[in-house]
């Protein structure tokens, strides 16, 4: 087995030592490899933070740099969810941020000037070396052949599946809690191997850093307490077992518990129940284990059945009472969106909302892992074949995986490590059998093998085996065929995964690119254009009001407080907001008073034909809005009567009249010769006469109308209301401006 | 007293005596040494002396740019019975705070160089200061000299109307004393207003004298007050003109510019940090994107700051346009062997009151400014400011260059004592250095300790405060004279080669302990 032609040609030098330093040299490639596909968005853009949540963390990062550990632990953050602020430093994984701060003053230490923003756009590239070397060294744990573990290392080094989480920029809790996944499943595997406690509490320890760094953590701790569940249920119960998933779990519960975001949470939520069960029931297994070595066998049985029938019963019903009660929290609304995948849509639409909570594509298992994903259940079935403890945690993470997987995209995130392990395994196994350049020879003649691990194994298994022939490839034609296809795959494989990070996960989407006529490349950064007038033109404690998408950005980049963000943790808050923008002026403009608004934002990609846009946002707006005052907002009223959503001539009076639609098309109208307004986005054109606004007032419209800011009206000084006051100055003006616009337009001529 | 105190402290740089005179910063605790004499005196109260009489005086203020640049081009005469060498100019107490660039020159002896300025010193805050004028040489009674004085004005003109609309004309008006302020007599004056445009819709007018029946008489862009008969000192007559002005008026609140000399790379790394507003008429209804749209069709005279253009020294190169949310793509770099212009544009069109701070940056090759002297040494020659070249002028309010040698760089004394030496006193680090930047505008220099890219003890950074300077300065140098040994050169390369071998070493070590227990069987 170990005879491909990698360790044949380093048998031919020094043997172990040649063969350590070829697999540091491979492993430090794979990192380069790993490093260098996630730089696209910097050479082709710049060194910028993405999207919408990696702003958050970014600010959090700045603080905590600036402010020091214990000033960003007490953190209270007034300048979002404005008025009612956010506990930030109790409610976020600080293990991302902390992270950065630790490299970033480490650096400086050394006197390597290196700016905060770096660290943190290279953070996530930096952990996916990290995660390739991890995914190494689980798969090195799972088969004896090292080859397995270096394949295993360049897909996870290159898998898109992973990528899409982790390119330079992509600065979220991702970024290392992937690694810190896969590393903390290697140290179980490790400490189940061992059954050493040594293993044990490292494992809790780098669980206990994967709890501070990530919400996907129950990930963990639902996945070991079912191995091991899996693994008493076929009868491998075992003091290693035991010392194993005790030693994690007290050690990794505890150290759960001192983030203050998770608290008590390990002991008080459903998520966390199976761990806990487990624990107990190791317990008693331990007891039985004891009491069957100490009285006789047939009392036994009698024991064990009415014993482990009243724990059962027991332990039922104190959970069934303990979540009546309430002491248990039954399970989190995003928890049931995981069994229920239509849960969310109806009960709580601001998870919907988020494309990432969609239920998954078939077409995306290939997009993101591409082979990897047939050889999956290839790798599954080899694992069978073995069926140690190991191998069980394989099969039992890969089905556990999937199904996730497929119900929300952005869990492909936890799937793609186990199916890099897995596709390695099959694929090094296929290479193994195949690269073999000599013909199989009867088993005797192999003295040289004897000596390593896996002709111990041959023998050990050897029961089944040893009668059969032994099974080889003697043709020429049949390996060079197999090899050559497996090159191939590679080959695709490789070339697949550079196309999809270059274009499908490397744009930045705060700078947009476009091609000019002459090929060369165009930014659109209407984004910043708008967020640096913000910061720089408008008071310090302005507030914004925008949808909650932006609220992370707005706050990151314009340095202005928001009404809501991204962390989305009151629903009726931004339900507000949706109301706001759902409603008329009249009905708008005292919510924006009540909440102190001096500024709107809206983002409007009609004259672009930039699709991700506020107005294709909208109903996602009245629906929250909808959820919390069904009386004041509905949704049917934002379609024609025939069930069209349409924004021209034939829209809705609801719609028409509605703030959000107002604002994005406000004067959009004079832009174009009489009667050519159109929408790029809608691919529709436009109605004459725009939208009339009386309350507020635009005060920013970025290059290509991508945000337009309005401004808040103070009260009327004459105690008149809007509409009536903005009339007469627009009775007064009309005429102002023909006056000047006569001779200014002759004289420019 | 506090304007005054603060334009000592500008002085002193070229006024010491004594070596002990440092001030009290806790960074750069700096000492001088100069040919000066005395520091000026603080007594209660000042008069000033009537030693002198302006025999003929021409005053013209400059209203082309966005700051003030007025001369003064004035005869006087001794009047006392002894020999004088102080001439005294009287500014208001908020005129000192924006004042700058002042200049004095002998106008019939254009070799004798820029005489000293300093302001005079006394304990009264009052309206009323002084800046003292030293002669090289006294005048002896009854003689006569030609002084050619220049200084600038910032944030001199106020827009009016104070808003506008966005597609209006823009002015400002500028008030200001038809009779030069002076604490002597003046003969005979007149003074001249020059504009950028001949559009002056209003102005003070005053009864004429002479043959001439009213002024200002105009002349094209140009209006004239004068000439005048005899005045007495402290004669004021005020007058304010306003002015069309449709461009933008730019004001640098803040610029730090960092110099980094590296002997390794042969480089010189470049880098400004400007706090740039407008300080034009608001925009009196909110920006309008389609009006802007449609006259940027037409490309109209603006007072929106649409560009900027950096005339780079020729050769310079790998430049970078950011702000704080990071890069700016609407810039453009144009080099070749005749130039090197970086255009730049900000996110925004810039209106009144509008803000944009940004960083520019780039690189140049060290042979273009720094060359090797007889003894061995270094002389570094760079600009003391660059910044854009607009046809309506930059105006600085603060500048703080900061010149970073190379690690170990430092001026070695071999004299005693050496004009324009700054000194940090924690580190001993020397640096010999001069500027064409009138001294006036100097408000401090000291020596940092600057640590970075694997420095051991640091670099010597020369920081140099400027105030209220203005782009007439630009390419004015800066010349910095040091030394730099070769053990200075190879200090990092060891430092890096010795650091790593030693955690390979401990590496090493570290993994001859066995922590296993010892396993019998």
């Amino acid at each position: 087995m170990s005879a491909d032609s990698l360790e044949r040609l380093a048998s031919a030098g020094k043997g172990e030592s040649t063969r350590t330093l070829l697999r540091v040299i491979i492993l430090l490639l794979v990192a380069g490899a790993a490093i260098s596909s996630r730089l696209f968005s910097v050479i082709r853009f710049e060194s910028i933070i993405h999207e919408f949540d990696p702003w958050f963390n970014f600010r959090a990062t700045k603080y905590l740099v600036a402010n020091g550990f214990y000033k960003f632990w007490d953190w209270f953050d007034d300048r979002t969810w404005h008025p009612l602020g956010r506990v930030t430093g109790g409610t976020l994984y600080p293990g991302l941020m902390v992270t950065s701060g630790v490299i970033y003053h480490a650096l400086r230490a050394l006197s390597i000037p290196v700016d905060i923003r770096n660290v943190c756009v290279m953070l996530a590239p930096a952990f996916s070396g990290l995660t390739a070397y991890a995914a190494y060294l689980l798969t090195n744990e799972m088969t004896p052949s090292s080859s397995a573990g270096l394949l295993a290392a360049i897909f996870m080094g290159i898998a898109p599946g992973y990528i899409s989480r982790s390119v330079a920029g992509s600065y979220d809790n991702e970024a290392i809690a992937i690694f810190l996944l896969v590393f903390t499943f290697y140290l179980w595997i490790k400490a189940l191997k061992l059954g050493s406690m040594l293993w044990g509490a490292l494992c809790a320890l780098f669980y206990g850093y994967m709890v501070a760094s990530w919400g996907g953590y129950a990930f963990i701790t639902c996945l070991l307490p079912l191995h091991a569940f899996v693994l008493i249920c076929m009868g491998r119960y075992s003091t290693r077992l035991y010392v194993a998933y005790c030693t994690w779990y007290a050690l990794g519960t505890l150290a759960s518990m001192q983030i203050p975001f998770v608290g008590f949470l390990p002991v008080k939520t459903s998520e966390h129940m199976p761990a806990l069960g487990i624990f107990g029931f190791l317990q008693l297994l331990a007891f039985l284990d004891y009491v069957r070595s100490a009285i006789p066998s047939r009392q036994f049985q009698t024991f064990l059945w009415v014993f482990a029938g009243s724990i059962f019963g027991i332990g039922l019903i104190g959970l069934v009472v303990a979540t009546s009660a309430g002491f248990i929290a039954p399970w989190s609304g995003r928890f049931y969106s995981l069994w229920d995948t239509g849960y969310a849509k109806i009960h709580i639409p601001i998870i919907a909302s988020v494309s990432e909570h969609q239920p998954t594509a078939w077409p995306a298992f290939f997009f993101d892992l591409n082979m990897l994903i047939w050889l999956l259940p290839a790798g599954v079935y080899l694992c069978y074949q073995k069926l140690a403890d190991e191998h069980v945690f394989v099969i039992v993470y890969a089905l556990f995986g999937s199904y996730f997987a497929g119900v929300m995209v952005r869990l492909m995130l936890t799937l793609t490590p186990v199916v890099c392990v897995a596709a390695a395994i099959a694929l090094s196994t296929i290479l193994d059998i195949y690269l073999k350049a000599k013909s199989p020879i009867p088993e005797e003649h192999l003295p040289e093998e004897s000596t390593d691990g896996t002709s111990k194994k041959a023998s050990k298994s050897g029961l089944r085996a040893s009668n059969k022939p032994y099974i080889g490839i003697y043709a020429t034609f049949s390996k060079v065929t197999v090899v050559g296809a497996m090159t191939a795959y590679l080959l695709l494989f490789v070339a697949h995964c550079t196309w999809v990070t270059s274009n499908a996960y490397s744009s930045p989407s705060v700078v947009l690119a476009s091609r000019m006529p002459d090929g060369s490349q165009h930014i659109i950064d209407d984004y910043r254009e708008a967020y640096q007038w913000l910061r720089q033109n408008t008071k310090y404690d302005a507030k914004v009001m925008s949808w909650w998408d932006y609220g992370y950005q707005i706050g990151g980049m314009a340095d202005r407080p928001t009404l809501v963000d991204n962390n989305t943790w009151n629903n009726t808050h931004i339900a507000t907001v949706g109301k706001a923008m759902a409603s008329r002026e009249e009905v708008s403009y005292p919510i924006m008073r009540q909440h102190e608004v001096d500024y709107v934002l809206v983002v409007f990609g009609g004259l672009l034909g930039y699709s991700g846009d506020d107005i294709n946002k909208f109903l996602w707006m009245v629906r929250i809005a909808e959820g919390i005052w069904p009386d004041e907002v509905k949704e049917r009223e934002f379609f024609t009567p025939r069930g069209e959503y349409r924004v021209d001539a034939g829209a809705t009076e609801t719609m028409k009249n509605s703030l959000m639609y107002k604002m994005s098309y406000y004067n959009y109208n004079n832009l174009f010769p009489p009667g050519q307004a159109q929408d790029r986005v809608r691919g529709v054109r436009l109605p004459d006469e725009g939208p009339v606004l009386n309350s507020i007032e635009e005060a920013f419209t970025s290059e290509n109308w991508i945000i337009r800011i309005y401004k808040v009206k103070d009260l009327d000084n004459l105690g008149r209301d809007h509409a009536s006051a903005a009339a007469f100055e627009r009775g007064q003006k009309k005429k102002k401006v023909i006056k000047k616009k006569g001779p200014r337009v002759l004289r420019v001529d | 007293m506090k304007t005054s105190a603060v334009f000592s402290a500008v002085l002193s740089l070229l006024s010491l005596a004594s070596t002990g005179s440092a001030h009290g910063h806790h960074h750069h605790h700096h000492k001088h040494s100069d040919s000066g004499t005395s520091s000026a005196s603080a007594p209660a109260t000042f008069t000033p002396p009537q030693v002198f009489k302006n025999v003929n005086l021409v005053h013209i203020v400059s209203l082309e740019k966005n700051y003030v640049k007025e001369s003064i081009n004035v005869v006087i005469e001794n009047i006392d019975k002894e020999a004088q060498s102080d001439y005294i100019l009287p500014f208001t107490n908020e005129q000192l705070s924006r004042l700058g660039g002042v200049e004095v020159r002998d106008r019939k002896n254009a070799e004798s160089g820029p005489f000293v300025v300093e302001p005079v010193e006394f304990e009264s805050s009052g309206p009323n200061q002084y800046v003292r004028i030293r002669l090289p040489t006294p005048l002896a009674p009854g003689a006569q000299q030609t002084l050619g004085i220049t200084y600038y004005l910032l944030s001199a003109s106020k827009p009016l109307p104070a808003s506008i609309k966005q597609e209006e004309q823009q002015f400002l008006s500028y008030s200001f004393s038809a009779y030069c302020p002076s604490v002597y007599t003046t003969s005979k004056q007149k003074t001249e207003v020059k504009f950028a445009s001949t559009i002056i819709p209003d102005y003070t007018k005053l009864p004429g004298s002479g043959d001439v029946k009213e002024f200002p008489q105009k002349q094209g862009s140009k209006l004239v007050y004068g000439p005048f008969d005899e005045k007495p000192a402290g004669a004021l007559e005020p007058v304010q003109v306003r002015f069309e002005f449709n461009k933008p008026v730019i004001h640098v609140s803040h610029l730090e510019r960092d110099i980094e000399v590296s002997h390794w790379g042969g480089n010189v790394a470049f880098e400004e940090r400007y706090d740039l507003e407008h300080r034009g008429a608001n925009l009196s209804s909110l920006f309008n994107r389609v009006k802007w749209q449609q006259s940027q069709y037409y490309n109209p005279v603006t007072h929106a700051l649409k560009e900027m253009k950096f005339p780079l020294r020729v050769g310079s190169a790998d430049p970078y346009y950011t702000d704080v949310i990071g890069n700016v793509s609407t810039s453009h770099f144009r080099s070749n062997k005749r130039e090197a212009l970086l255009e730049i544009k900000p996110r925004y069109p810039l209106f009144g009151g509008w803000k944009y701070p940004f960083t520019i940056g780039w690189n140049s090759d060290a042979a273009n400014f720094l060359r090797k002297t007889a003894t061995g040494g270094f002389v570094l020659n760079v600009p003391f400011l660059e910044g854009p070249k607009q046809p309506e002028g930059v105006e600085y309010e603060q500048v703080v260059v900061r010149l970073i040698l190379p690690e170990g760089a430092e001026y070695v004394i071999t004299t005693p004592e050496l004009p324009q030496r700054v000194t940090d006193i924690a580190s001993h680090r020397n640096v010999k250095w001069t500027t064409g930047i009138p001294k006036s505008s100097i408000s401090e220099a000291g020596v940092q300790i600057h640590k970075t890219y694997l420095d051991t003890i640091g670099r010597t950074a020369l920081v140099i405060k400027g105030r209220n300077l203005v782009d007439d300065f630009r390419d004015r140098d800066l010349t910095v004279t040091y030394d730099y040994p070769m053990s200075a050169v190879l200090r990092k390369p060891l430092v890096v080669f010795s650091s790593s071998m030693a955690v390979f070493v401990s590496l090493w070590l570290l993994s001859l302990i066995n922590l296993k227990f010892a396993t019998k069987k």
